[in-house]
């Protein structure tokens, strides 16, 4: 799915992180894990309700993985948030979140960490 | 002297019923002030495009005046909510949340402490009325980690935290509950009651029990696609 690059460039990773922190760190850190916006993602409910494909699910496991790592990812792991920030992830935005966190745009943030590194899925597979 | 000939159980007590009370309410009440201000100074005024009409899009339709004719249409387009998706959840939250608020602010016991403190106190409801909201605050507390445990969609994103935040909240209820029925020894469970509550009050603005507050800016202030009302700022 993704095409090889030598190395990751921690400080980068870094650097797009700090960029969007605030907003992240709060998402990341009051996100109530309710599971209430499992039904408004339409890949949720086209996959037999496997939580793989819940919003929150998505957005914990791919910016948020990479935040908890502090940007120190390798390649393996990018690999793996490509898989919920692509595969299991369109960018509808029609997430809803009780609070309003703003789902979209942390995988979006994901997505550019990713591509940013050279992971990126490769669409003639 | 020997530290377990201070740390009596009478100590602890005054400690916890004293000064405790107060430091434990001044760390919520700045903590929350300061981290909402911290989350509003992390948005600004959305600026809008004078260059450019958008608009039309993304706006909602004005707002029509309130008539009893709409009202099957509003009821209808509930449907597509998480009231309708999840009912059950959503009224066991609201039953949660409701009494997490009313019980202790409004109990007859509480009041009168506060007013022994203060000379002066809000209204309480019967104890009965507390007693009965208590024991559905505590069951909806109890539907909430069972939810935890067995629903596969919010055990796929449970952490230990998620539970610590649960028993922080729900601790305050049932020790206070115990100790109101005198079931086990009193002293110590009114001890644990009053560190409990103290411990959910510092908890407030520093856990995820800050959403709280979020709600309000993240739902009302920020500008999305699930903004109610007119927000008009933006991260």
């Amino acid at each position: 799915m993704t095409e090889q690059k030598a190395a990751v460039d921690v400080e980068e990773v870094k650097r797009m992180l700090d960029k969007h922190k605030a907003k992240m760190k709060l998402s990341l850190s009051l996100c109530a894990h309710c599971s209430l916006c499992a039904e408004s993602c339409f890949l949720f409910n086209s996959h037999d309700n496997d939580p793989k494909y819940m919003p929150s699910y998505k957005f914990i496991n791919s910016i948020g993985k990479i935040y908890k790592k502090k940007g120190k990812v390798d390649q393996a792991m990018l690999e793996e948030v490509a898989v919920n920030a692509w595969k299991r992830c369109v960018l509808c935005t029609r997430c809803y979140c009780p609070f309003g966190i703003d789902i979209p745009s942390m995988i979006a943030l994901a997505r550019s960490i990713c591509r940013s590194q050279g992971v990126y899925p490769q669409y003639d597979e | 002297m020997e530290i377990s000939n201070i740390l009596t159980a009478d100590f602890i007590y005054n400690l916890a019923r004293g000064p405790l009370v107060w430091i434990s309410l001044l760390i919520c009440i700045i903590g929350s002030v300061a981290r909402t201000l911290q989350l509003i100074s992390y948005t600004r005024v959305k600026e809008i495009d004078t260059k450019a009409d958008f608009s039309s899009i993304g706006k909602k339709p004005p707002a029509k005046k309130f008539s009893v004719k709409d009202i099957p249409g509003h009821i209808a387009a509930l449907k597509n909510t998480i009231l309708a998706i999840s009912p059950v959840t959503i009224l066991v939250s609201l039953c949660f949340h409701l009494c997490l608020i009313i019980v202790p602010v409004f109990l007859l016991a509480h009041n009168m402490l506060i007013d022994d403190a203060i000379g002066f106190s809000l209204f309480s409801f019967s104890e009965t009325f507390s007693d009965v909201f208590t024991i559905v605050f505590l069951i909806c507390g109890l539907f909430f980690l069972f939810r935890r445990i067995f629903l596969a969609r919010v055990r796929a994103i449970t952490t230990l935290y998620d539970y610590v935040v649960l028993l922080i909240t729900v601790a305050p209820f049932l020790t206070g509950f115990l100790a109101y029925y005198q079931i086990f020894d009193y002293k110590t469970v009114i001890i644990l009651h009053m560190l409990a509550g103290e411990l959910m009050l510092i908890a407030i603005p520093f856990t995820k029990i800050f959403h709280m507050f979020f709600f309000f800016v993240g739902r009302f202030m920020l500008v999305n696609q699930h903004t109610i009302g007119n927000g008009s700022r933006t991260w």
